[in-house]
């Protein structure tokens, strides 16, 4: 038995073995190519078109007449939309391998409403801006942390935590509501945008934070690349292989929960692509959990096309990238949903 | 020297239910272990609670001397492998794919494969006869081939020790066959132990060295099925009355329930 019988190939590099599933170097490689092409065509297009050769001698910053829009407008926000949505992707992948539900992401569990209503208060309050990213990240996890305490009674088992989540989800968003109405109402509309998500004026700084994060996990998440085998295992047949399952998906959680408040923290909730990036590229890659790195690939490529569709669909009205990715994200999941042969749920 | 289990005053069992109330059992080493009695008697139960899957409220679990509470879990698993009783089948995954993940225990992150777990699971799918299905979805297979893929995955471990809960449930006569001689094989040529929840009690008295007969979550009797084996632990431990005679193939205790069949449901029923 070879490892191409499992469809995988062994990758070896000094003391590290590792199988990859060919299909997955396939496809990262499409998307790699694809995530290029909207990279550039987002460098490319704005109030103002750029040839894409223009872009590109632009990009270094030797003086064209394009290294302002190129370099300070359009790349922050660019590069600010791939890392914002890997880390959904990465995110949503690791929640959804351990609730083993394809509904259950950041949006779905209470994440990012813990971040809105933490935001909503900093935003009608009148906390200083620079506090609103922290002030949402620190609602997103603590919002987590009560998901994970309600769920780990029964050791994280798939029901519970979605079920915790949900809940949890619904009483933070009415809270917000409640914030939200009895404040001033161009507070309450600078807050509805924030939730809706937006990368508009946003840049390095922001996607900084998002990058270290993602570098800081990049460990964790080489390691769950390898463990989510054992998690569609039952507890009693992963115990027998001598995995913890309790621990395991406790550090899945943990890490999911890390990159996906963090990038909420930073553009709002940019709804669906923590739920719909894991389930593309899980099908993409004909895998039965969604594959990390792809999922990270096909989120960056989301949002990226969403924020350019947000800027030029109707331009000179500036659509949020979540408004854009809750427009593409819910018809397509139900077009999977329609067109998959196998059961989804 | 080969491996064995034993237990110590084990208790263990539910929140709200005890099963198995101060259990000392000793399960011989290189041989072919049967556990049988009525549903819900605390088989499983107890199979679980042997193979860590289940934390004991008191008592201990040895294995070949040593709590298996104090060992890591990682090296217990390639000690001792375990089938359970109705496994989840995952979604998507082929069958060479589930047989692979049984190579767990001897892997890490950064060594995710090895040449001796290309051997061990290219022999496992061949013992279990499941190596003309390798690239099927598990769950689009047979109850019978799916029980033939778990146990792939138990015999890819390739620990000293099986314990494995009614494997030849839901197979057909002659797979149910190859299965127990394919313990047997494992027991005498490898020196394996084995520990089996079996419903057969023919089976069981054929192909174990060892019968451990239950009955609410106690130890009715254990030895060699052809010394304890009679019509009064039958009766005693399923109600149901029978004759005992040898089997005219194998010489082992053949249990024929008598005609008209009585039954009177045992204490658990
Ligand atoms: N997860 C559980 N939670 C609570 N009670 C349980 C659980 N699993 C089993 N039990 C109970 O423990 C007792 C023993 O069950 P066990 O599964 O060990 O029986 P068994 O001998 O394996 O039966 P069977 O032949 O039907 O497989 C039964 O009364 C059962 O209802
Ligand atoms: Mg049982």
């Amino acid at each position: 038995m070879t490892s191409a019988t499992i469809g995988r190939s062994v990758v070896r590099a000094g003391a590290v073995t590792v199988l990859v599933r060919r299909r997955s170097v396939m496809v990262a490689g499409a998307l790699l190519v694809v995530l290029a092409a909207a990279v550039l065509a987002s460098l490319c297009v704005g109030s103002r078109y750029i040839a894409p050769l223009d872009v590109l001698r632009a990009l270094p910053g030797d003086g064209t007449p394009y290294d302002v829009v190129v370099r300070q407008l359009r790349l922050p926000r660019t590069v600010l939309a791939v890392v914002v949505g890997a880390a959904f992707g990465v995110g949503g992948a690791l929640i959804q391998s351990v609730s083993r539900n394809p509904l259950a992401s950041p949006d779905i569990i209470g994440i990012t409403q813990g971040a809105g209503l933490a935001a909503t208060v900093a935003l009608t309050t009148g906390a200083a801006a620079a506090l609103v990213a922290p002030a949402a990240l620190a609602g997103g996890l603590l919002a987590a942390a009560v998901v994970l305490a309600l769920g780990s009674r029964h050791g994280l088992a798939a029901r519970r935590f979605v079920l915790a989540g949900v809940a949890v989800a619904v009483a933070l968003r009415s809270l917000t509501e409640v914030v939200m109405l009895s404040a001033d109402p161009i507070d309450g509309l600078r807050a509805q945008i924030w939730l809706i998500g937006t990368l508009a004026g946003r840049g390095w700084t922001e996607a900084a934070y998002v990058a270290v994060t993602l570098a800081v996990l990049l460990p964790v998440l080489l390691w769950a690349g390898w463990a989510l085998d054992s998690s569609a295992l039952d507890d009693d047949t992963a115990r027998g292989l001598g995995v913890r399952p309790v621990a395991r998906r406790t550090g899945f959680v943990v890490t999911g929960v890390l990159a996906a408040a963090m990038a909420t923290a930073q553009v709002g909730a940019v709804d669906f692509v923590a739920l719909v990036a894991p389930q593309v590229a899980r099908r993409l890659v004909r895998a039965e959990r969604p594959p990390l790195l792809c999922a990270a690939l096909v989120g960056a490529v989301l949002v990226v096309l969403a924020d350019l569709l947000g800027r030029r669909l109707f331009a000179p009205t500036q659509l949020p990238a979540g408004v854009l990715t809750a427009a593409l994200g819910g018809p397509y999941l139900l077009f999977l949903l329609v067109r998959g042969r196998r059961r989804v749920l | 020297m080969t491996a064995q289990l034993s237990t110590r005053a084990l208790i263990a069992g539910y929140e709200d239910r005890v099963v198995l109330d101060g259990l000392d059992l000793d399960l011989p080493g290189g041989e072919f272990t049967a556990i049988v009695g009525p549903n819900a008697c605390g088989k499983s139960t107890l199979l679980r609670t042997l193979a860590r899957l289940l934390k004991p409220r008191s008592g201990t679990v040895l294995l070949d001397g040593a709590a298996v509470r104090d060992l890591p879990t990682r090296e217990v698993a390639r000690r001792l492998a375990v089938l359970p009783q109705s496994p989840l089948v995952p979604e998507g995954v082929t069958v060479a794919e589930l047989v692979a993940r049984g190579r767990q225990p001897y892997q890490r992150w950064w060594q995710q494969w090895s040449t001796s777990d290309a051997e061990a699971v290219r022999e496992a799918m061949a013992l279990a006869d499941v190596d003309g299905i390798a690239d099927r979805p598990v769950d689009t297979l047979s109850g019978g081939q799916r029980q033939r893929v778990w146990i792939a995955m138990t015999l890819a471990q390739d620990t000293d020790i099986l314990l494995l809960d009614e494997p030849t449930t839901f197979l057909d006569p002659a797979h149910q066959v190859e299965i127990l001689n394919l313990v047997h094989r494992l027991r005498s040529e490898r020196g394996r132990t084995v520990v089996a929840v079996l419903h057969d009690l023919n089976q069981a008295a054929r192909y174990a060295d060892h019968l451990v007969a239950m009955r609410g979550g106690a130890v009715v009797a254990a030895g060699p099925p052809r010394t304890i084996l009679t019509v009064d632990l039958v009766r005693d431990v399923f109600g149901l009355d029978c004759l005992v005679v040898p089997c005219p193939a194998s010489g082992a205790p053949l249990v024929v329930p008598t005609w008209p069949v009585t039954v009177s449901p045992g204490k658990d029923a």
